[in-house]
């Protein structure tokens, strides 16, 4: 996956300007040169590039290992057994319903860890009583693997729906509400100090500046977030479920039908995939500001 | 309200707590003067010797160890629109424009209607010369231009007090130069009472009407000098080439070399770092 976070690349030429002196001609350099040199700018076209190279090579590698039979055909599908496999589910399977049931999970406990976590998070980085109350206890239950908690939920709230969204809650919410304490804190002083020093109340500053100032940040983490709570569905929807992404590929499993356990992990990836991206698109159009 | 006294520092002392082992800092010790209504006072001194903090407790945003500031003759309680501050660093906000950088100076007001504050956005635009880059991006402005910027935010909310903090401090010499002469029009123009925080000598003279000059670590006033009866109060910029601007230049820089070295031997012997 490419990992850029400057679609333009870096502006300008560099302190030593090559466009400087018209006459001097520019030592030339090669495609590989630009490429591999240390720190050395990047533009949307090569990352996206680089990106579907890095895709080819691995279904190459995947390919060949199926092909020579590296690996025996039962353990390791090919990948278009798999696309195909994937096409049979969507249309003669219904997974297509499987596939809603989990986004529907995944989102709507994402949402409730988020609107709790927001406002706690912001209120734990502008009040010490607040930070010194729920820091610790959060500290605590986020080291807590969320595995071992499923017993627990299934005891409290038994298999429906309650329990997978409280699973996914737990193993957002504890985390995400620490990173929005930290992106509060490190909006500058001089911000706040601006705000106080034209006249804002504490609660004026908040939603103002520490708000607007923070949200590029927050959405950074909240994206990372979102990604955790794939994880955590898959977990849930294993251990106690008869619908979801999760229960297609752990019932596959037990026949052993690898290119349909393939074929619900690629389905996993692609959403994942396509979320991020979306979400990257909506920061830079949203926070255009920042470059 | 008597003129001469409108912001009194009272006695003012200021310590940073101890934590754990290391013992409190005294950075602070015993400061008071008087500043008159409209007039431009500049803090001199060594960098990290307290003069910023003592700016901040006038301001409000640092709470004094001992003493009290007085602003027309309301003790300082915390901050508030009437003692506008304006960084060393940029501080204005990068998602808004130009003029809702401006706008933002008087969104808490309510002394004043949305029209006036229209008036006022567009009269402050013009004041620091960003006619035309009402709409631009914060960070597609120079940085002589950002900090003209947070001058019109600082004035827009109508403040009593102008504190400045270094606030050329990261330009360059022509820049600095330049926004030193505007920052004279503009506060003969508004009549504002400046304290305005430097460790450079010749800023110090070319702005102020009085320079404190405080001593290293723990700062005390170690000399009030009145620059007007050296170079008078009119301050072209032909008055930096003047033979009495160098005289007292050369006065005060005398004083301070002494006591950069006096800093210097304080930082070595006690580990004390700016705050």
């Amino acid at each position: 996956m490419t990992e850029q976070r400057d679609p333009h690349g870096r502006e300008g030429s560099g302190p030593d300007g090559q466009a400087s002196d018209a006459a001097a001609p520019v030592p030339e350099t090669t495609v590989w040169q630009q490429l591999t040199s240390f720190r050395g700018n990047s533009s949307r076209g090569t990352d996206i590039a680089l990106g579907a190279v890095g895709f080819a090579l691995l279904l190459a590698i995947w390919s060949g290992l199926v092909v020579f039979e590296v690996v025996p055909k039962q353990y390791l599908a090919s990948p278009q057994a798999v696309v195909v496999r994937l096409w049979e589910l969507l249309t003669k399977y219904d997974f297509l319903d499987d596939i809603w049931i989990s986004i529907y999970r995944v989102w709507f406990a994402f949402f409730l860890s988020a609107i709790v976590a927001i406002p706690l998070g912001i209120l734990m980085s502008s009040f010490r009583i607040v930070n010194g109350l729920t820091e610790p206890i959060i500290d605590f239950i986020r080291y807590l693997p969320v595995p071992a908690l499923v017993p627990l939920t299934v005891i409290w709230l038994g298999i429906g729906e309650a329990s997978k969204i409280a699973l996914l809650w737990m193993g957002t919410f504890f985390q995400l509400v620490l990173l929005i304490a930290d992106d509060a804190r490190r909006v500058p002083r001089e911000y706040v100090e601006v705000g106080m020093t034209v006249g804002a109340k504490p609660s004026q500053v908040l939603r103002h500046i520490i708000l607007p100032a923070m949200l590029p940040s927050m959405v950074d983490n909240l994206r990372i977030t979102l990604g955790w709570c794939w994880t955590y569905l898959i977990i849930a929807e294993i251990v106690a479920s008869d619908s979801g992404i999760g229960y297609v590929i752990w019932s596959a499993r037990r026949y052993v039908k690898t290119p349909e356990v393939m074929a619900g992990i690629l389905a996993i990836g692609i959403i994942g995939f396509l979320t991020d991206q979306f979400i990257r698109w909506l920061h830079r159009r949203a926070f255009a500001y920042l470059r | 309200m008597n003129n001469d006294r409108f912001i009194v520092i009272d006695r003012v002392s200021k310590e940073f707590g101890a934590h754990g082992k290391s013992a409190a800092v005294r950075v602070i010790d015993d400061v008071s003067m008087k500043i008159g209504r409209g007039e431009f006072i500049v803090f001199l001194g060594p960098s990290g010797c307290g003069k910023t903090t003592l700016m901040r407790i006038v301001g409000g945003l640092e709470a004094a160890s001992c003493g009290q500031v007085r602003l027309d003759g309301a003790t300082v309680t915390g901050p508030d629109r009437k003692k506008g501050m304006v960084f060393q660093s940029y501080s204005s906000f990068p998602w808004l424009d130009v003029i809702g950088n401006i706008r933002f100076g008087m969104r808490f007001r309510d002394d004043i209607s949305a029209a006036e504050k229209e008036r006022l956005a567009q009269y402050y635009l013009e004041l620091v010369g960003l006619r035309g880059f009402e709409g631009y991006r914060v960070n597609r402005i120079s940085g002589g231009m950002r900090q003209r910027l947070a001058i019109a935010r600082t004035l827009a909310a109508g403040p009593d007090v102008l504190l400045m903090d270094e606030p050329f401090g990261a330009l360059d010499a022509q820049n600095r130069e330049f926004l030193q002469e505007q920052l004279v029009g503009i506060q003969k123009s508004e009549q504002k009472t400046v304290i305005f925080v430097t460790h450079d000598v010749e800023e110090a003279i070319f702005l102020a009407d009085r320079i404190m000059l405080f001593s290293a670590r723990p700062a005390r006033v170690l000399q009030e000098i009145r620059v007007g009866d050296h170079i008078g109060t009119q301050r072209p910029l032909a008055v930096k080439s003047t033979q009495a601007f160098f005289a007292l230049r050369n006065s005060i820089l005398d004083v301070t070399r002494r006591l950069a070295l006096q800093t210097e031997k304080i930082m070595l012997q006690g580990g004390m770092f700016p705050a």
